[in-house]
């Protein structure tokens, strides 16, 4: 018996094993293969696909769609239109908001669209090629019992941000003017910063605009966002600066997009007309 | 394909981040909460190891029921499902100015932590030879009686290395606290990291004080383990016995 147990116990492990190989393999070859369309002068594209990295938690602009794994939003849409113009497959790496610059440095995808407004800092590292124009936006709980209108309004308050937006930026340099510093709490991602809004853990949440007011629309009447956005910036698409030749084909296709009506066609259908590069 | 690396590695930011105001106050939190969760754990694990062994088979359920419980779901859930999902359901502005990140991580970490104390205390009960109990109880002594004074001190020796561990554990641990907003000693390295773009060298930072709090813990741990293990033959030897031994002369 103990015998029998042992070459069971065995020919389990060996299936096993054998199966985590074969599903290693299956994965290359997904990558590999059926991409005929490749890019001929762009190095990021002779394989015949766009790898495109992205924090997959920010509805409207990046999100799984409800109850599956299928990436949705307004960013992936235009991601998958300018893969189609430059006539290539494309694949999405979902990845935290504060590593995804690390991540396209060292070479794990080509081109982030991530909802990334283009900064000073963020510029020194990366290449970005502009694709819309975003404001951040304030949400606070239903009725707003402190009054909130603007970022001054939130000296002295709890506000709740994610990890390594530009939200952290402009809370630290509000609080230089601060009387009553800002508590800025900072969570992994944005959902649960809103989430503790909701709970009465923080006074109010501060993202991009369109975020903000999806947030508070999907909240049931506990939240609202404050009618007002704050220093609208330019969103970019980045790229490693050594890419300039996929850099080049980036903003080529977009042009071609925003030329031919499918740039403005997707933007209307998230009734986010008003985010159109300026 | 090895894209040029635009993000270098540079030895003297970890300098500069060594000791920054934002990383020891990191530091601070993440000792605070580890050491007041694993006291907590250890006190709350004793019992329930207690309850556990117990011949009440009303108090041994219901630890069983607690271990298999805590134990059961990761800690990041417990943290989720008890700081929002209680101060979601508990629409209470006392409650809710009470239950604080800070306490919320505190009592989730040691609740959670008693668990796995639990099971090292029955570990270190079920150790203790049964003659030790049957000579207790022929002395007159009542089960809590001998347990207290026979049983657990003799159990506290085997439960010495594994319960340090558990320390280690939680140190560590503390990283997942980020889900309810407490910044420690990892995700102050990680917002550090992703404003100023100085990813490893934040990360090197926060491993170097990591190793610097588990290599003083470990010291005080087989000094603990030397001075339990007085009346054995074969002590064991630390770093301050090996240094006393050797300034008082004592031939190794």
């Amino acid at each position: 018996m103990p015998r029998l147990f042992r070459t069971v116990l065995t020919l389990c492990i060996v299936a096993l094993a054998a199966a985590f190989v074969f599903a290693a393999c299956n994965d290359d070859d997904d990558g590999g293969d059926d991409n005929g369309g490749g890019v001929s002068g762009v190095p990021e594209l002779e394989d015949g696909v766009l790898n495109v990295g992205s924090d997959i938690a920010y509805a409207p602009f990046e999100f799984y769609e409800e109850g599956t794994t299928t990436p949705d939003g307004l960013d992936i849409d235009l991601a998958e239109a300018i893969a189609a113009q430059l006539g290539v497959e494309i694949e999405f790496l979902n990845i935290g908001f504060d590593g995804i610059i690390p991540s396209l440095d060292v070479g794990d995808f080509d081109v982030l669209i991530s909802a990334m407004t283009i900064t000073d800092e963020r510029s020194e590292v990366i290449d970005f090629v502009p694709y819309i124009t975003v404001g951040t936006g304030i949400v606070v709980p239903a009725g707003n019992p402190d009054g909130i209108t603007g970022v001054a309004d939130l000296c002295g308050k709890t506000v709740a941000v994610q990890i390594g937006t530009i939200q952290v930026d402009i809370l630290e340099a509000q609080n230089a003017s601060c009387a009553e510093e800002i508590n800025i709490v900072i969570f992994d991602t944005n959902p649960v910063a809103v989430e503790d809004v909701r709970t009465g853990g923080s006074d109010a949440n501060f993202s991009d605009f369109p975020v903000a007011a999806e947030d508070a629309a999907l909240s049931d009447g506990t939240l609202e966002v404050v009618d007002t956005q704050i220093d609208p910036e330019p969103y970019g698409l980045g790229v490693r600066k050594t890419s300039s030749e996929l850099k080049t084909a980036l903003a080529d296709a977009l042009q071609a997009i925003i030329d031919n009506g499918i740039y403005a066609g997707i933007l209307a259908d998230w009734g986010l007309e008003a985010v159109a590069l300026q | 394909m090895i894209p040029d690396l635009a993000i270098r590695y540079d030895f003297g930011k970890v300098w500069d981040f060594l000791f920054s105001p934002i990383i020891l106050e990191a530091l601070w939190v993440t000792l605070q909460i580890s050491v007041l969760a694993m006291v907590l754990g250890i006190i709350l694990g004793v019992v329930l190891a207690v309850m556990r062994v117990s011949k009440n088979p009303f108090a041994s359920t219901l630890a069983g029921i607690y271990v298999w419980f805590w134990r059961g779901t990761p800690v990041i859930l417990q943290l989720l499902l008890f700081f929002f999902g209680l101060r979601g359901l508990i629409d209470e502005d006392i409650f809710r100015d009470n239950w604080t990140r800070f306490r919320a991580s505190v009592i989730i970490f040691a609740l959670n932590e008693a668990a796995y104390m639990a099971e090292i205390a029955r570990a270190g009960i079920l150790s203790v030879e049964t003659g030790q109990m049957d000579a207790a109880k022929s002395l007159g002594m009542t089960n809590l009686q001998a347990m207290r004074r026979i049983i657990l001190p003799q159990a506290l020796r085997v439960m010495v290395p594994p319960t340090g561990n558990e320390f280690i554990a939680i140190l560590k641990n503390t990283s997942v606290l980020f889900v309810i907003g407490i910044v420690e000693l990892t995700n102050a390295a990680r917002i550090q990291a992703a404003s100023s773009l100085r990813v490893m060298e934040l990360y090197t930072v926060a491993a170097f004080w990591y190793l610097v709090v588990v290599t003083v813990f470990s010291i005080g741990q087989a000094e603990l383990e030397r001075i339990l293990a007085a009346g054995e033959r074969d002590q064991p030897e630390t770093l301050f016995s090996r240094v006393i031994g050797v300034m008082g002369g004592r031939r190794e």
